[in-house]
């Protein structure tokens, strides 16, 4: 008994160590790569400086602005187009199902820069002359994630029998769709718009190699010059981008808690 | 409810014809998007990568790919993805493991922070390690008055061993995310059947834990590879291109910052990527399988 506390008395102090060295990990680049965004040239102390820089630049709101409207755009490309295939390969396509997740696959077995030479290649000019292309292969670029998630978010409801339900007490299609399919789907199309969006703000190699100009390829532009400024604009947006991730991650979480308490309260009233 | 799906399954297959492919229109916009931007695209890089010009098509690029300079991009790439991938992931792997034994709560709340960091790359990231890790950084400095000179040991950040560095930042969350739902699949009596029949701790990881979770390792481990032998913009930024990476290259050619006298070197090279980054494809694809076949 004695030797068993003892055992679990030192993994317990392995586990302490192995988080703890973790969270120094992580925390140790964060924090530093803060402090030198704070320093001022020549060592002049520490200073807001470099952020006070980033608004300065011209050019911020522009490339904040273009990369929202194509993380918008490709969002919406999303929503027309992987969400009704998804449904209906779970409603009346499951023949065709396998064939689809496999081609779903794809775009993660071919590297992005792989995909941009052919892009630069392929596309006729009146495409290659738009910046809004992008928003088109960032949606393909993201189908692996969101596909994915809508799957295994389609697979939880059943769909069919609510469909079938539906049918049978004598709704149209198009009632159907508005009242039934998109409210039982929503939570499983907010995750895809999410995965669409952040993939699509925060992508740069195949932007970059043709040679448009969104918010990453700016920072990388911009940087060139100023290093302080740099690592200012960096820590901004990481710093940005997590927080945002955080908030609507928790936001979901909290959705699904109350829908699961719902559906147990439903259930308690049903059985009352 | 099974009659009436019986029925339609009827009216479906006489109709037939026209009116069930019009039953497919669903399917439309996503097919179309997907060959137009994606299909499209990866035939014109097969198609260029064996034009010769003048209307013959042949393998010359394919020849020029298997010379030193490249085939060393291919090895260096390998290289990077094979450390960084176990490294991350061996790592990875022990924390989703305590991870695990802990409370609920601060399981999800490290399951949300994975989710976050395995999403942070791009060049944000390298000028974060620049800061951090680059000959004036923060944690170098801190380090060296503790009297440990990193740099002194012969360190550097923009090297092999420097990106393997800042990988782990996004790969062993990545790690971690895709690890734990093999952990949730073991049970405690194991552990119980072991201590109660004699076993150590030791004898417990070498002939339980290590045998039952190694295919999901192994697949998490390839899935882990082929993010980083396809990762860009990190390399490039840190680099710039001194560790000669084959995207790297690639994007030096797209870019015209290389001449060659062989106009579709970039196109095999890509083809190339497609090639190694499809074989990790399948064995992960085959060792998925093997976890979940257990």
């Amino acid at each position: 008994m004695g030797a068993g506390t003892m055992k679990s008395r030192i993994f317990s102090g392995t586990r302490y160590l192995i988080l703890g060295l973790g969270l120094v990990f992580f925390i140790a680049p964060v924090a530093s790569a803060i402090e030198f965004s704070l320093r001022s040239y020549g060592n002049k102390g520490h200073t807001m400086a470099n952020y006070s820089w980033i608004f300065q630049q011209e050019d911020f709101f522009t490339n904040i602005t273009i990369s929202l409207k194509l993380a918008v755009l490709s969002a919406v490309i999303t929503v027309v187009t992987v969400v009704p295939a998804v449904t209906f390969l779970h409603l009346e396509g499951q023949r065709y199902k396998r064939i689809f997740e496999f081609l779903a696959i794809l775009p993660l077995v071919v590297p992005v820069v792989s995909l941009a030479i052919g892009a630069q290649k392929a596309m006729p000019l009146f495409i290659q002359n738009s910046q809004y292309e992008l928003a088109f292969f960032y949606v393909v670029i993201a189908i692996p994630y969101t596909f994915q998630s809508l799957n295994v978010g389609l697979s939880s409801i059943p769909l069919k029998t609510l469909v079938e339900a539906s049918r049978s007490l004598g709704a149209s299609f198009a009632k159907t769709v508005t009242s039934v399919i998109v409210p039982a789907i929503r939570s499983a199309i907010n995750a895809a718009v999410f995965l669409a969006v952040t993939l699509s703000f925060g992508e740069f190699t195949l932007t970059s190699l043709l040679h448009w100009e969104t918010f990453p390829v700016w920072i990388t532009r911009v940087s060139q010059g100023n290093v302080l400024g740099s690592i200012a604009l960096s820590m901004f947006s990481l710093i940005g981008a997590w927080t945002l991730l955080i908030l609507v991650q928790s936001a979901q979480n909290v959705q699904k808690n109350r829908r699961s308490k719902s559906q147990v309260e439903e259930m308690e009233e049903a059985t009352a | 409810m099974t009659l009436m799906t019986s029925t339609q399954d009827t009216t479906i297959r006489k109709n037939g014809g026209v009116s069930s492919l019009l039953k497919l229109t669903p399917l439309a916009p996503f097919s179309l998007i997907f060959l137009f931007f994606f299909c499209w695209p990866i035939f014109q890089i097969l198609k260029n990568s064996l034009d010769q010009g003048k209307g013959h098509y042949g393998l010359s690029a394919y020849r020029l790919m298997f010379t030193k300079p490249y085939m060393h991009a291919f090895t260096t790439s390998l290289q990077l993805s094979f450390y960084s991938s176990l490294t991350a992931g061996v790592i990875g792997a022990v924390i989703a493991f305590y991870v695990h034994r802990s409370k609920s709560g601060f399981k999800s709340i490290i399951a949300m922070l994975s989710g976050v960091l395995a999403n942070s790359g791009g060049v944000p990231l390298a000028f974060m390690f620049i800061a951090a890790f680059g000959a004036q950084g923060g944690v170098v400095t801190v380090l060296k008055k503790l009297g440990i000179d990193i740099y002194g040991a012969g360190f550097t950040l923009y090297s092999l061993t420097g990106l393997i560095l800042v990988y782990s930042f996004f790969q062993i969350p990545l790690m971690v995310l895709v690890f734990t739902p093999a952990l949730e699949g073991m049970r405690n009596e194991w552990r119980e059947a072991n201590n109660s029949l004699g076993g150590t701790n030791i004898q417990f990881l070498r002939w339980v834990l290590i045998p039952v979770l190694f295919p999901a390792f192994l697949a998490s481990i390839l899935l882990l590879f082929a993010s980083a032998f396809s990762a860009f913009a990190t390399a490039r930024a840190l680099t710039g291109g001194s560790v000669g990476l084959v995207p790297l290259v690639i994007g030096s050619l797209i870019d015209g910052n290389v001449i060659t006298d062989q106009a579709n070197l970039g196109d095999a090279l890509a083809v190339g990527m497609i090639f190694v980054s499809a074989v990790v494809m399948v064995f992960y694809g085959f060792s998925l399988r093997w976890a979940r076949g257990r």
